[in-house]
């Protein structure tokens, strides 16, 4: 530890731009991991929810309803099926308005239409499922997801390979200040390395000095760019918050895990904190073991 | 033992260093390398410590033949070997004890043996006092003293100096020559210089080099050209 100090007290600007590099790169790269990981929940919370929903006239009696019904779950398409009776619409109804008597009082059971809530297995089977709900006599209305959820595809993907890109020129270039900076302190130690290298010394313990300062700054730089982070996430909680409203858990499954990432939660905080810590600690040691090569081949 | 047989060194531009140089040192002997500037002297210290390799011919130092193909101890051969440069090559940033035990620490040492070592090698070099003093203020002479330290410490069994009083007064040269005399008959010592009093009183094995080959071979010589 003294060592890596006295090294950065002797090189401070080369010391702070490969800290300033590498903690932009972690902050940005945690930023995307995360957004994604947002993305990718809301996407798969969207997927649960009823993809189709087919409101039946009031007064299409149960057994044509049923009869709809049966011919769907034998089509091989529909994954479930759930009946919303006229009874229990006017029960959701009553809870949905619980505070709001007037409307209460101006609708019953009768007015309200029966449903079916479908969930087709694959996205692709949505508009044939729609199709033939509209053939079927009494039909009130046809709502489908579709366009939501192929438009959050096409924008996570978006994200994704945009990521991906923006993520590759990161690494690329903190690896390569880090290997300039690394270089340029090692051109002052020119001498120091051949005599070590004359005396026996092997690769490793030539590179330790570099690798450990590498390292130092790589774990610091995390530990900012994750507290800055989760300081960022805790002061926007309230508007996160407001926007999510409504949806009471995201998650994403992590092998076969349902990693629940809203409401916040630490297990998912402290996954993301030791990633960055493992991000930064890999592109650090990259950088000094690439820069280092070069010089030991006395 | 350091046998040379047949080494040619050629380098890739064209000028050779050593052509067809041929010699053997036995054990814990005293040689001096002289000759002028350009003659091979630093190229033979090179191919000992592996620095460089022959173009042509086998070298063996201490039961290693450092031009077999197949050599891959260069670090445990270099652990043997302790080298003395004409400009120091004292660490600026570590004090004097720092720079002694370096060599002992690259080897794997523990601190109480590093501490103990360092401190006979300081006596043997006299310069106990000076242990946590840092190279800006020491003297030239002092330097080399430390650099020698720095060489002699542990099981290193064979010294090898490259112009060790070439940047020192004759007085201060003379007095670090003494420190090489203590070691003599220890380690197997090679002295290139070109300090004809030295050279001369000494009365050791000179190899003479001249354009990259041994021209004379004296057992008990002078500086001669």
């Amino acid at each position: 530890m003294k060592e890596i100090w006295t090294s950065i007290r002797r090189t401070p600007y080369q010391s702070l731009s490969a800290f300033l590099i590498l903690f932009f790169t972690l902050f940005l790269s945690l930023m995307l991991f995360v957004s994604l990981t947002f993305l990718n929940s809301i996407l798969s919370y969207l997927e649960t929810k009823p993809q189709v929903t087919v409101y039946f006239q009031t007064k299409t009696p149960e057994t044509q309803i049923f009869k709809v019904r049966d011919e769907l779950m034998n089509s091989g398409k529909v994954l479930s099926l759930k009946y919303i009776s006229k009874n229990e619409a006017f029960n959701i109804y009553k809870q949905l308005n619980k505070d709001n008597p007037l409307l209460l009082e101006m609708v019953s059971a009768d007015i309200l239409p029966p449903s079916l809530e479908i969930y087709a297995k694959k996205p692709i089977f949505l508009p044939e499922i729609a199709e033939y709900l509209k053939k079927q006599g009494d039909i009130d209305e046809v709502q489908y997801e579709k366009n939501i959820i192929d438009k959050l595809l096409i924008l996570t993907n978006t994200i994704r390979k945009t990521a991906l890109i923006f993520f590759s020129y990161l690494i690329i270039m903190s690896i390569l200040v880090l290997i300039t900076m690394i270089l340029f302190k090692i051109a002052l130690k020119e001498s120091e390395i051949t005599l070590l290298r004359l005396i026996g010394a092997t690769n490793f313990y030539i590179r330790k000095p570099y690798v450990m300062e590498s390292l130092f700054l790589g774990i610091t730089a995390s530990i900012l760019s994750f507290g800055i982070f989760a300081l960022s996430v805790l002061y926007f909680n309230p508007f996160l918050q407001s926007y999510l409203k409504g949806i009471t858990t995201l998650s994403v499954d992590v092998f076969n895990y349902q990693l629940v990432i809203w409401p916040l939660n630490y297990i998912f905080f402290t996954i993301v904190f030791i990633s960055t810590l493992i991000f930064g600690a890999i592109i650090a040691s990259a950088a000094s073991y690439i820069a280092t090569n070069k010089y030991l081949k006395v | 033992m350091i046998v040379f047989d047949k080494v040619t060194k050629k380098f890739p531009l064209g000028n050779t260093a050593l052509n067809d140089v041929s010699f053997e040192i036995d054990d814990n002997r005293f040689v001096f390398l002289v000759g002028q500037s350009g003659a091979g002297k630093t190229s033979i210290l090179k191919m000992i410590t592996q620095e460089i390799k022959p173009t042509s011919g086998s070298i063996i130092v201490d039961d290693f033949d450092v031009t077999d193909k197949n050599f891959s101890q260069k670090i445990d051969l270099r652990r043997k070997i302790g080298i003395i440069f004409q400009d120091f090559k004292v660490l600026s940033d570590k004090n004097v004890f720092e720079n002694i035990a370096v060599s002992l620490k690259v080897i794997g040492a523990d601190q109480s043996e590093i501490k103990a070592e360092v401190k006979r090698t300081l006596e043997l070099v006299g310069l106990s006092k000076k242990e946590m003093v840092f190279p800006v203020q020491l003297s030239a002479g002092e330097l080399q003293r430390v650099a020698i330290a720095r060489a002699v410490i542990g099981d290193r069994n064979i010294i090898l100096a490259d112009e060790p009083t070439g940047n020192l007064d004759p007085k201060t040269a003379w007095d670090i020559m003494k420190i090489f005399k203590k070691l003599e008959g220890k380690r197997t010592i090679i002295v290139a210089t070109h300090n004809t009093d030295i050279v001369n009183s000494f009365q050791k094995r000179v190899l003479v080099l001249k354009e990259g080959k041994i021209i004379k071979d004296q057992r008990k010589g002078g500086y001669e050209l």
